[in-house]
């Protein structure tokens, strides 16, 4: 998180300079931002409550009828255009370059929404044009959205700040389960990311079904056609089915893959909106303080009363299944634990010498907050994630599980379940996915303990003494 | 201000939660359609009747023609006189349908929460009493695997393995055994036995970490030097201050766990109870069902944050009772 003056020492900085050249439209545009949100969420309601069967405008003589994707659509363009655009323009010269890359990046996948949604009309595969026969989806452009905010805010200041990071790595490294646990998490995810859009999900072959994985063997009883060697009655695994074959003779070492795509998916929306949201409304808490602080952290109580599980199930009974949904309501029940965090550390902090230091030397709050508290949050909130992202895959392996998920998805807990039925004699089918998902678990568990070691060195020392 | 006044000023905002939630579910479940309305009217037209008489007709059996304020009054006090609606899946109340289901989670459920709070502290006092060595690397290891093994995936596998393989344990679970009986203890090990590795995990490693704090703290080194004995100096000195921050984790994890995994567990291991019941109902789109479960661990989570905050205020007076 280098920028520009933070070489210069505090004498030798031209303060009038800058108090010259400090962008004044700032609460302007914050206004400009919310009124067009809240215009926005007026015709939105209206299109609700009054306008409900008929087109958004018919009340003005205009036939068109605003779907969903368009409201969300005009939301991410009006977000971008204030949040982004508009200050990388007023500050373009000292942007840093993390800003600077997370416009530029979300405005071109902005501009493959649009061609996507609008000229394609989402009737074909997005990338057909290039003959990449790929469809792009809602949840994945979300997913893109959230993995250029990882690369901008998580990788790209490691990279920025090489002293501090070779002294987390040095620390880290001393942990090897957890060094472990990063390069398997990294492999998931990686192969989870990448994967699905060079490899086509398997194809049901009846005539396949339960093949055993690799240097198994099934009895002839249950298979059709065996693919590899067959003798007295017992089928060989082969290496064109790794891991075998389900009750449809799809390949599961291919699926598994697929559902690396969906946990990485739930993993990186949910804890973009975990901690946007927990990181808002904490430090608003505790800076606003008196009456906002009160309700808000009463909601917060109220929020971690209400079963999510039984929220959900009561959500899926009324508006059916969906990732999509899954995943928004996780994210956006989630973020009870971070605000809390974060609210009690920007107390905790505000306190602090530095801070004192920095509000003096004329700072403004969004700054503070900004560069100096939520930096400082980041220990206890990465610690927080290695305990949430788990218990998301977890849900929704339980869900899929019960056969209340998404049915139209490959996740490892709908292989665990297809694989039910067939454990006598099958059980490769459930063992696979049910493996993968305990080391995720596992390294998560481990880089959690790591982490804690790693980034409070405090604690640690608390410990040993 | 005492303890009555924070107790009774906790009772109420407890009752402002509940009423919340239980307003938001009213309002999700009126917006939704009501499967019953459609099922009388899709009948009606099979038989030849009018559809839309047939709907009137059930709307009025069922006070859905009253005004929607009318309603929520209604809803709201049967709610809290326990009056929860008719379970069209059982034919019978939907109270009554909670309380047999609640009859079998109790059986297991029990057991597990007793083991659970004995056990992981103890575990956790035992890691912390010799840090660092293989006994404290074994602990921490079982730990681990207990808490990353998904609940209903081990006991899919010890299934496998103990019923249908070496046939140690019953497969399906018998709903006619007693309560105290060797048949119900075998049917009943391995779902209390997935659980608490689950539910062990987290507790052992907070009282293991709070507890070595304490573990060279002045006050145990002076019981140490006046020969106070090893495991009085545990359960006296050591486990008292490691309980107050455990006790927070405690109730707001078990919970959590509460919820989700006797679901699954209950189902895995065929075991009727309130998993599996409100399983069943929002397969069979039973609302007054559902939402009966609903309000059931509502009240469940209400309670136990109620009671979560008052034995952390009692177990350590330096709590103020004017800051929650």
């Amino acid at each position: 998180m280098a920028t520009k003056n933070t070489s210069e020492r505090f004498d030798t900085v031209d303060w009038d300079e800058i108090a010259a050249n400090a962008p004044d439209g700032n609460g302007t545009s914050t206004r400009a931002y919310l009124a067009a949100l809240g215009l926005l969420a007026v015709l939105f309601v209206y299109d609700l409550v009054v306008a409900s069967g008929e087109a958004t405008f018919a009340a003005v003589g205009v036939s068109y009828d605003v779907p969903l994707f368009h409201w969300v659509l005009a939301f991410s363009l009006l977000s971008f255009a204030f949040l982004g655009l508009l200050p990388l323009v007023r500050n373009r010269g000292h942007a840093s370059a993390n800003f600077a890359g997370i416009v530029v990046a979300t405005g071109a996948m902005l501009a493959v929404i649009i061609y996507d949604g609008i000229y394609l009309a989402n009737a074909v595969p997005t990338f057909s044009a290039i003959g990449w026969n790929y469809d792009v989806t809602g949840l994945d452009y979300l997913f893109g959205f959230s993995l250029l905010v990882f690369a901008f805010y998580a990788a790209l200041p490691l990279y920025q700040n090489p002293r501090m990071t070779s002294y987390y790595w040095s620390e880290f490294r001393k942990n090897r389960p957890a060094m472990v646990s990063l390069v398997f998490l990294a492999f998931i995810f990686g192969v989870g990311i990448v994967g699905p859009l060079f490899i086509n999900y398997p194809e049901a072959e009846f005539f396949r079904k339960y093949q055993p994985p690799v240097f198994a063997t099934v009895s002839m009883n249950f298979v059709l056609e065996c693919v590899g060697q067959q003798a007295n009655g017992v089928c060989h695994g082969t290496w064109d089915y790794p891991l075998g074959t389900t009750n449809q003779g799809r390949d599961i070492l291919t699926m598994i893959i697929y559902g690396m795509q969906i946990s990485a998916k739930i993993a990186f929306v949910t804890t973009l909106i975990a901690i946007g949201v927990g990181t808002a409304v904490g430090t608003i808490s505790a800076y606003a303080g008196g009456l906002v602080d009160e309700v808000l952290m009463r909601y917060v109580d109220i929020m971690q009363s209400f079963p999510t599980l039984i929220l959900y199930l009561l959500i899926l009974y009324i508006f059916g299944a969906d990732l999509t949904l899954f995943i928004l309501l996780l994210g956006f029940f989630s973020w009870s634990g971070t605000a809390r965090y974060v609210r009690s550390n920007a107390l905790a902090k505000s306190q602090e010498e530095y801070i004192k230091a920095v509000q003096l030397s004329g700072a403004s709050l969004y700054r503070i907050i900004r560069r100096h508290i939520i930096p400082n949050t980041a220990s206890s909130i990465v610690t927080d994630l290695t305990l949430l992202i788990p218990a998301f895959l977890l849900a929704e392996a339980q869900l899929a599980f019960l056969g209340l998920g998404d049915s139209e998805i490959a996740s490892w807990g709908v292989l665990i379940s297809v694989g039910r039925n067939d454990l006598s004699f099958a059980p490769w089918i459930t063992l696979a996915p049910g493996i993968v998902l305990f080391f995720t678990i596992l390294a998560f568990a481990f880089i959690g303990d790591a982490a804690l070691d790693a980034l409070d060195p405090e604690a640690q020392a608390e410990a040993e003494s | 201000m005492g303890l009555g006044w924070y107790i009774t000023r906790r009772v109420a905002w407890t009752f402002v939660v509940t009423l919340i939630i239980v307003s938001v579910t009213f309002i999700l479940l009126s917006a939704a359609p009501n499967p019953e309305v459609a099922k009388a009217a899709t009948q009606a037209a099979l038989q030849g009747d009018n559809p839309a008489e047939a709907e009137e007709r059930i709307r009025m059996i069922r006070g859905l023609d009253k005004p929607f304020t009318e309603r929520y009054l209604e809803y709201v006090t049967g709610v809290y006189t326990l009056n929860w609606g008719w379970s069209t899946m059982n034919n019978e109340p939907v109270t009554k349908s909670v309380f047999e289901a609640l009859y079998y989670t109790a059986q297991y459920s029990i057991p597990w929460t007793l083991l659970t709070i004995t056990l992981g502290p103890i575990a956790g006092l035992y890691s912390a009493a010799s840090q660092y060595s293989w006994k404290d690397h074994v602990a921490t290891g079982i730990t681990f695997f207990g808490y990353a093994i998904p609940n209903f995936f081990f006991g899919i596998v010890l299934l496998l393995i103990f019923g249908v393989q070496l046939g140690w344990v019953p497969v399906l679970y018998n709903t006619d055994v007693p309560v105290f009986s060797l048949a119900n203890a075998k049917q009943l090990f391995l779902p209390i036995f997935v659980l608490v590795t689950g539910s062990i995990g987290g507790i052992m490693r907070v009282s293991r970490n709070e507890s070595s704090e304490y573990m060279n703290a002045d006050f145990v080194k002076t019981a140490k030097a006046k020969g106070v004995s090893r495991y009085r100096i545990y359960a006296r000195h050591v486990l008292r201050p490691t309980m107050v921050p455990l006790s927070t984790t405690m109730v707001g994890q078990l919970l959590a766990l509460f919820v989700g995994s006797s679901l699954l567990v209950e189902i895995v291991f065929g075991i009727p109870g309130i998993g599996r019941l409100s399983y069943a109902a929002i397969i069979a789109q039973d609302t007054s069902v559902v939402l009966g479960f609903t309000l059931f661990f509502t009240f469940l989570a209400t309670i136990s944050n109620l009671l979560q905050d008052i034995v952390y205020t009692v177990l350590d007076p330096r709590i103020s009772f004017d800051d929650r």
